[in-house]
């Protein structure tokens, strides 16, 4: 049995591994992506001429939620950059992008096309081919 | 999709790339080096407007071969110049993950 002491300190170990901060990442990324979609159509451009730039969606306030998380991500990230190569990183965090379907499809009740469901797959095969590089490199 | 959003999407791409793999090099080293770090946050702000703008105008399934593309290009980059080894195992998956981001993006 572990005492108190030794339960947090396994937490915080468990906290601060690199791929525990890559999947809090991932979270992070998934909620800014979805903040910024929302804030980005509900604003509408100042001027036409200018529209491409996007600084008419810093009025909407899901614009300003999506940055936050993009800030708190970026801690994240560059704590993940300094203990796992960017290859390796980059491909894990892609899964930030079929989390937003799955999620709307776990609590939205959102279907999901055939084409979308072979995509997800195609994503999960590859992140499972590069956690078996992370083994064989004899990384944690 | 007009000639001037294809050149954003592009252009602000290439600022993603540029910027993530100057973010690794700046926290490779210890103490970490500063000027690569604001200069990799700096390309990473400018992605970020462009593309703010990109959604507000096009819906995100039109852009989907600029976001699918983005892992393979920066595991291309981070083998290129910064010398990161990468198995066959591991472009196969980034292969799997670049297709799968593209195909959930188009539809």
């Amino acid at each position: 049995m572990v005492g108190k002491a030794g339960g947090r300190t396994a937490l915080v170990r468990w906290f601060f591994n690199p791929y525990v901060q890559l999947a809090f990442d991932a979270i992070l990324v998934t909620t800014a992506e979805l903040m910024l979609k929302l804030g980005a159509t509900a604003s509408t451009p100042l001027t036409a001429s200018i529209s491409w730039l996007g600084v008419s969606a810093l009025a909407s306030k899901w614009t300003w939620i999506g940055i936050v998380a993009y800030l708190v991500s970026l801690a994240c990230w560059l704590y993940v950059l300094r203990h796992i190569p960017v290859s390796i990183a980059f491909g894990l965090i892609s899964v930030a992008q079929v989390l937003v379907p799955l999620g709307a499809w776990l609590f939205l009740g959102e279907s999901i096309s055939p084409r979308r469901w072979i995509g997800i797959a195609s994503v999960l095969c590859g992140t499972v081919l590069i956690a078996r590089t992370i083994v064989r490199r004899g990384d944690q | 999709m007009t000639a001037l959003a294809f050149g954003i999407a592009l252009l602000s791409q290439l600022f993603l790339i540029c910027g993530q793999l100057l973010l690794k090099r700046a926290m490779h080293f210890t103490p970490i080096r500063i000027r690569t770090l604001v200069g990799g946050i700096a390309l990473l702000s400018v992605w970020f407007f462009l593309w703010l703008g990109l959604l507000a105008d096009w819906d995100l399934s039109r852009l989907f071969p600029f976001e699918g593309l983005n892992p393979v290009l920066v595991v291309f980059g981070a083998w290129l110049f910064l010398k990161e080894r990468v198995p066959l195992l591991g472009w196969i998956g980034i292969g799997l993950i670049s297709l799968g981001v593209g195909l959930v993006t188009a539809s």
